[in-house]
């Protein structure tokens, strides 16, 4: 028992400990990819450090709620951490407090105060981004939802743990036609949630086109510190969701034990690094689509979604 | 030997055509090789009627595939026929158009490719063949229809090539189900008509069904059936008068000749609604055409639905499934076949004498071209089903069936429907033929330039042609000669096996 | 042996997913270059499927058929295409569909769904190693094929309908007709290259005469009563 806590804190730190460093990576390799040097991928950490240790200047006019949200944007993504697989193939203490909706439904929350303070200010970029990012949530959300009901539909569970397992025994059941457009269904979404090119540029700078970034304009020093973090580890959280659950079950610990979890965080962190390959690759080869498209991109995301549902009772 | 000779004159002459001689060299190959196909094909016929099955034999590999009974001896016949007058004509017809004499050889390398490809329909045995023959009879004319190349022929072309197709993708999932069925059966006998029939009490009916409406519809869709027939009246209007004749006198038979030979295996299945769903396909058919008849305002546009009002009624007697009632579809099919292409032959010469298609714009046709105003008559009374003519005898066949099965509400809607498209036919050809008013007037009205006040004379291969196909269209109304007879009795038993 | 059997099944079935997935994509896809190249990853994902059946039962009839298919269809149809039809229709982008995209994939979802209820009495019926899902995803092909053809007004979109509906008549056919003679398949697909030929040179007539690819505007022949039609030409 005490042990499965102190697992399920290991895998807290780990999300908290890497998620910025998962980010430093990606944005190296991008600027390798287009033959510039880049910042070290330590940067993310060093800019953490500048945020927390600079003063925080909070509009006049503005509520509670702008000073509430940087910890809520923090916390969400280390509460779904407790329940999902990111180091474990098998459930740890706080796994029981909810299955994939709920951790949707989590995350979902620290979205929504992110909005809720981008109006709060009434500075006239704030409310653009937080529509925009309505925008592709509202086109985002019924793929989430048919994601998890075709996973639960095949899986017979929305239990991550569960749900794992039966993608890999038989190995064979890794070509299940479902299970393959789900991935491709859950990665298009991950770009769409996560503010990735196709959708959204996350290192642009100008605000007229930005989605993501300009909720987070008004925000400063400790404040922006915390929204910055939380970001990372909420791309970190989906990609182990991605990873651990629908796509490579496999190099997590199997036994209850400190040797073994130790052992599990360089495979995991392994698996985050060829994904970030891949990010790499999309995010080089495409190009950012009008703000009106992303509506057929996410509609191609659900088309995928229905297919593998549909595969799956035309299957069995 | 015979049926092989059969496929393979029109492809001989479909390359001989190709050949840069005169003008004539086209025409001619075509018409000797119609005659040649005509003279085997009644040869066959007349095998036929004495009982024989022909086969080829080269009964190895895909001749094996090769087999004519009476059914198919009889479809061959009309074909030959259609295609022989449709032949002539074409030369006289042609020749009228200002077309160079390359754009000539591609009429005509068309012309006996399309009736290479219905030939082959009747010929093979196997149905899924018979489905690429199907498609081929699309593929092969679809040049043609588009021959004269105006934005409406064109238009026409591609509905009827892309509504064909659409059609045959439907009918190709319907065979291939059929060949499931039939493998389900456990038959190990190769797959042709002879042994579908056979095999069926052991196919799956749900199978079969399912198979038999996939192939109604999309071969439905070819034949011009109501829900489907949306490119017919345009297909069968805008292309030359003679592949009209094609199209409309033999093409929607031999289609209609594939679906005729499920119903046999239909039968054998219990609880099969195949007959039902021939009847209501077939009488929205007619009435829709009926209707329509009423307010066309193109002369070969009513014709062509005129085609779809045969069809509807065809598979009407079919869908009534007694002996006396596939007689008389047989009847029906043989009297549409000479009847319609004889139609398209007159509709064909009116074009020439007044260069329109409107109805509204001609009038008093009489007095500018006796001889088309007079097979205008001629081929209204006779598809419109006026007694004593082919189409009459035949219809009148087919109500007596009805009415000696008890079918009576059927027959009343038949009747009923028939009446309209009779009335419709008429009308719209009184007011072309006999009305006042000249056509020079209309002609000049409608922006057409005719020579005006001179008198049209008919190309001589037109009139050839006209006089040909009519002798069976009033022969056959009061006398069927006894080999006709007898083939046509073998082919009900086919059908009513 | 077993799990290899297992696993055939699963490709099987990927492919026949993907397979949809590019009948679902037909119907959305704007520029006409795209949907050809759908067409030909549909026609590699159909010889998969027949090349993965044909290992799993050991039919070397369906090893013809992924072998007939992986010629004619991904290679020469798109090049014939090209030899026939005028180059405007690769640059084609159709914006005006008859139906907007998401309502037509809806629509399209709606045909997916009736597919499976008419594939299952035919499942019910053929004997348990003919049941896969070939069947339903076939028909669904099927149909979505003949929806394309309805809703597209491009020629390449409207071709590649046709040719799609085709393939989906043979995803299903691999599946419960294995042993249809060679030749029908070899007869089919070259059937497919006519339908090419014809079509290409048809679309050709059509771009010399109004200027465009979009066949579908061609739209003047109808039933009208004799006054309207005075109307129009007036």
């Amino acid at each position: 028992m005490a042990d499965r806590i102190a697992f399920n804190m290991i895998q807290v730190l780990v999300v908290m400990a890497f998620a910025p460093l998962a980010s430093g990576v990606l944005s190296r390799l991008k600027e390798l990819v287009q033959s510039k040097r880049g910042p070290s991928i330590f940067q993310p950490y060093r800019d953490l450090w500048k945020l927390f240790h600079k003063d925080e200047i909070v509009s006049e006019d503005s509520s509670w709620i702008f000073l509430f949200t940087p910890y809520m944007i923090f916390i969400t993504p280390i509460f779904v951490t407790l329940l999902i697989p990111v180091l474990t193939n098998y459930p740890l203490f706080f796994a029981f407090m909810g299955d994939m909706i709920g951790g949707g439904f989590v995350l979902a929350l620290g979205g929504f105060f992110a909005t809720l303070a981008a109006i709060d200010t009434a500075n006239p970029y704030g409310p653009m981004g937080a529509s925009r990012t309505r925008m592709v949530g509202f086109l985002a959300e019924p793929v989430f939802m048919i994601v998890f009901f075709t996973v639960s539909f095949v899986a017979g569970s929305t239990i991550p743990y569960i749900v794992q397992e039966k993608w890999v025994t038989p190995v064979a059941n890794f070509f299940m036609p479902s299970h393959v457009l789900l991935m491709l269904a859950f990665l298009m979404l991950i770009l769409a949630e996560g503010g990735r090119i196709p959708v959204d540029n996350p290192t642009g700078h100008f605000e007229l086109a930005m989605i993501d970034e300009s909720k987070s304009l008004e925000y400063s020093g400790r404040g922006f510190a915390l929204v910055k973090w939380g970001g990372f580890m909420k791309m970190f959280v989906l990609m182990s969701i991605f990873l651990n659950v629908l796509v490579t079950p496999w190099g997590l610990a199997a036994e209850v034990s400190a040797g073994d979890i130790l052992l599990s965080i360089p495979q995991v962190l392994l698996k985050i690094f060829i994904f970030l390959l891949l990010l790499v690759v999309i995010e080089s080869s495409l190009s950012k689509l009008r703000l009106f498209r992303i509506s057929e991109f996410l509609g191609a995301a659900f088309i995928i979604c229905v297919a593998a549902m549909i595969a799956q009772v035309f299957t069995y | 030997m015979s049926v092989v000779l059969l496929l393979l004159l029109p492809v001989i002459a479909a390359a001989l055509v190709l050949l840069p001689f005169r003008k004539l060299w086209a025409p001619a190959v075509t018409i000797a090789s119609s005659l040649v196909i005509l003279v085997l094909a009644a040869r066959i016929a007349w095998q036929a009627s004495q009982g024989e099955s022909v086969t080829s034999v080269l009964g190895t590999g895909f001749f094996k595939w090769i087999n004519v009974d009476s059914l198919s001896a009889l479809i061959l016949l009309l074909i030959a026929f259609v295609s022989t007058t449709a032949a002539i004509y074409s030369a006289g017809y042609m020749a009228h158009g200002d077309y160079s004499s390359w754009r000539l050889r591609i009429y005509y390398v068309n012309f006996n490719a399309f009736v290479f490809s219905m030939l082959a329909i009747p010929v093979l045995s196997e149905p899924t063949l018979v489905w690429i023959a199907v498609a081929l009879t699309t593929l092969t004319s679809a040049l043609i229809v588009s021959f004269e190349n105006t934005r409406d022929a064109l238009e026409a072309a591609w509905k009827y090539v892309v509504l064909s197709l659409m059609g045959a993708g439907m009918a190709l999932f319907g065979f291939l189900l059929l060949f499931a069925a039939f493998e389900a059966s456990g038959s190990t006998a190769a797959f042709t008509w002879n042994d579908l029939g056979n095999a069926a009490p052991g196919m799956p009916p749900v199978l079969l069904m399912t198979a038999f409406l996939f192939i109604l519809i999309g071969l439905g869709t070819k034949t011009g059936l109501v829900p489907m027939h949306a490119w017919l009246p345009d297909a069968h209007s805008q292309a030359p008068s003679p592949v009209c004749a094609l199209l409309s006198g033999i093409e929607t038979s031999v289609i209609l000749y594939v679906i005729m030979r499920l119903f046999p295996i239909m039968r054998a299945v219990p609880g099969s609604h195949a007959a039902t769903w021939a009847i209501v396909l077939g009488l929205i058919s007619v009435g829709t055409a009926a209707f329509l008849l009423l307010q066309v305002n193109d002369y070969k546009r009513m014709f062509a639905f005129s085609t779809v009002e045969h069809m509807g009624i065809i598979l009407t007697a079919i869908g009534l499934g007694a002996s006396n009632a596939n007689y008389g579809a047989l009847e029906q099919v043989v009297s549409h076949s000479v009847t319609k292409s004889f139609c398209f032959f007159a509709a064909g010469a009116v074009l020439l004498a007044v260069e329109t298609r409107q109805i509204a714009s001609v009038r008093g046709l009489i007095r500018r071209s006796p001889a088309a105003g007079a097979a205008l008559v001629f081929g209204g009374l006779a598809i419109a089903g006026a007694p004593p003519l082919a189409v009459f005898l035949s219809e009148f066949s087919i109500m007596k069936a009805g009415l000696a099965e008890g079918s009576y509400a059927v027959i009343g809607l038949l009747s009923f429907f028939i009446l309209i498209a009779f009335f419709g036919v008429m009308m719209q050809i009184n007011r072309m033929v006999f009305s006042a008013g000249n056509t020079e007037s209309a002609g000049v009205a409608s922006g057409v330039s005719s020579r005006p006040g001179k008198k049209f004379h008919l190309p001589f291969s037109c009139r050839l042609a006209l006089a040909i196909s009519g002798a069976p269209v009033i022969l056959l109304g009061f006398y069927i000669p006894p080999p006709m007879q007898d083939l046509l009795a073998h082919a009900t038993a086919i059908l009513t096996k | 042996m077993n799990s290899t059997n297992q696993l055939l099944d699963n490709l099987n079935a990927l492919a026949a997913a993907l397979f949809l997935l590019t009948a679902f994509g037909m119907v959305a896809m704007r520029q006409a270059r795209g949907v050809l190249n759908l067409f030909i990853a549909q026609s590699l994902l159909l010889s998969a499927s027949a090349l993965f059946l044909g290992l799993r039962f050991h039919s070397d009839h369906l090893y013809g058929v992924a072998l007939v298919d992986i010629i004619i269809k991904p290679v020469i149809i798109p090049w014939l295409l090209r030899r026939t039809a005028p180059a405007e229709i690769y640059t084609r982008r159709e914006v005006n569909q008859a139906l907007n995209i998401p309502t037509a994939l809806l629509a399209a979802l709606a045909l997916a769904i009736l597919a499976y209820f008419l594939a299952q009495p035919i499942l019910g019926a053929v004997a348990p190693q003919f049941r896969n899902p070939n069947v339903p995803i076939g028909i669904a092909g099927l149909l979505l094929g003949a929806f394309t053809i309805t809703v597209r007004r491009e020629a390449v979109p409207l071709l590649v309908g046709l040719l799609a509906m085709e393939n989906g008549a043979f995803l299903a056919g691999i599946a419960i007709a294995r042993d249809l003679p060679l030749i029908v398949e070899l007869a089919v697909a070259s059937d497919g290259l006519i339908v090419v030929f014809i079509m290409g040179v048809l679309t050709r007539a059509v771009y010399r005469q109004i200027g465009s690819t979009a066949v579908g505007e061609l739209a003047s022949l109808k039933e009208a009563p004799e006054t309207a039609g005075e109307e129009r030409t007036a």
